[in-house]
């Protein structure tokens, strides 16, 4: 489907919103983010979009307050108690100073880890989608071949392809019949006026002998002499038309020729995956073995030769 | 004159049908089969005239059908003429010996078919 200009519009800003909480990976709002980023990729309407560009606005600046406001309390509490402990000559409580001191030193520790976590994920996250990406791109230029879909299978998709073929071609026969009945009903009415004319020219011919006088009936015969013959031209017409929807017909054997044809593909292809399901089938009764990562002639550096195993054995066994 | 036609092919039935008609017949002179188990059907309910008949169908195929035509029933002496795509010269020797009178290979014209059809009623 095609979309309007404000659509795209619209649909960029929600993007440009999306971008900018994605880069502030400190803010509590990124699951929100994530949650509006996958509403996103479904068919919204023009009027979810624009709720949805509201509401990443109304909850991104929530969220610079929320933060500001977090860090000048982070600020302040420190400077206070900086405070205190400046302001007492005890040296108990300018020891309970730096305790508070090295407490508050040791709290944002778990921020830092959470803060970690949270760029793990969301680079687990970004890894994800960039293989994805990689994958979609490597089959779209053929590198790879299309993944084992009901949609990619080669003898269901030719199979669907066949039947549906012969579907359509069954409307096609049913179009060229249509036209044909209306044709058969043409000719037949072209017929009737042929006749009709005939006996028209017949009737003025005896009206204008009879009233040689009266110019009407001289006029009339001239026009149905001029109308006589048309009715059978249409009729010729119709009837090379029909001889075209005839060559048309038979030329509609091809579909059941190709149809067999496809059918001839199908056979082969069933054949060959039972001779190579025959090939590489088992009982399925083994289990799961230990495989070795390193065996002798592979083309890995971390293969170990005689000399250097005994130097190992050697050093620590010291 | 009641014409018999065996095709799995529903647009192969009506080409074969349409110029059945052309060659002055009507849409009541033939009756239509997809497969050989159901001929057998309709040419052990009533009497044909001539049997036009594909190769390969499902079901039953046409040589099977033609076998089962020569062997029993009421239509042993009916001509059947074969129109299939199997062009090989193996192929149309099989299916004369199997009991076809005539054989046309897909595809065919309206004047191959007429000039077949006559010469099978013709005998």
């Amino acid at each position: 489907m095609s979309m309007s200009q404000e659509e795209i519009e619209a649909l960029m800003n929600g993007l440009d919103a999306e971008d900018s909480s994605a880069d502030e990976p400190m803010e509590e709002a990124t699951p929100e983010a994530q949650e509006e980023s996958e509403n996103s990729q479904e068919v919204m309407s023009e009027d979810d979009i624009a709720a949805l560009i509201a509401q990443t606005q109304v909850a991104n600046d929530t969220n610079e307050e929320k933060t500001v406001e977090d860090d000048v309390a982070d600020e302040q509490a420190p400077v206070e108690e900086d405070t205190a402990s400046v302001g007492q000559d005890d040296i108990d409580a300018l020891l309970n100073g730096i305790d508070v001191s090295a407490e508050d030193v040791v709290e944002p520790t778990p921020v830092q880890e959470e803060t970690s976590s949270k760029n793990s994920v969301h680079h687990e996250i970004d890894a994800e989608a960039i293989a994805r990406d990689w994958t979609d791109k490597r089959i779209q230029e053929g590198v790879f071949p299309m993944p084992v879909e009901k949609n990619t299978k080669v003898v269901e998709q030719l199979s669907q392809v066949a039947s549906d073929s012969e579907e359509k071609a069954t409307r096609i026969f049913d179009v060229l019949s249509y036209i044909m009945d209306e044709n058969l009903v043409v000719q037949k009415n072209s017929k009737d006026l042929e006749e009709f004319v005939t006996s028209q020219i017949n009737l003025l011919n005896t009206l204008s002998q009879k009233f040689p006088n009266i110019d009407v009936f001289k006029v009339q015969l001239e026009k149905a002499q001029a109308m006589q013959g048309k009715g059978s031209e249409i009729a010729a017409k119709v009837d090379s038309e029909n001889m075209q929807l005839f060559e048309a017909m038979e030329l509609m054997q091809f579909h059941d020729i190709n149809r067999q044809k496809i059918e001839r593909v199908m056979s082969v292809i069933r054949k060959l995956n039972d001779y190579l399901n025959g090939i590489f089938e088992d009982d399925n009764s083994y289990k799961d073995v230990a495989v070795a990562k390193h065996i002798h002639g592979d083309s890995n550096s971390e293969l170990v030769g005689d000399d250097d195993l005994d130097a190992l054995i050697a050093e620590f066994g010291s | 004159m009641k014409i018999l036609i065996v095709d799995d092919s529903s647009t192969m039935r009506r080409i074969i049908g349409n110029v059945v008609q052309q060659l002055g017949h009507t849409k009541e002179d033939f009756d239509e089969a997809e497969d050989g188990l159901k001929a057998w059907k309709l040419l052990s309910e009533r009497q044909y005239d001539v049997i036009l008949t594909d190769w390969n169908m499902p079901n039953m195929n046409g040589l099977d059908l033609v076998k089962k035509v020569r062997s029993e029933g009421a239509h042993q002496k009916t001509p059947i003429i074969m129109i299939t795509t199997e062009g090989g010269k193996g192929e149309v020797i099989t299916a004369l010996k199997a009991g076809v009178n005539n054989y046309i290979v897909k595809p065919f014209s309206a004047d191959v078919l007429k000039e077949k059809l006559d010469g099978v009623l013709k005998k």
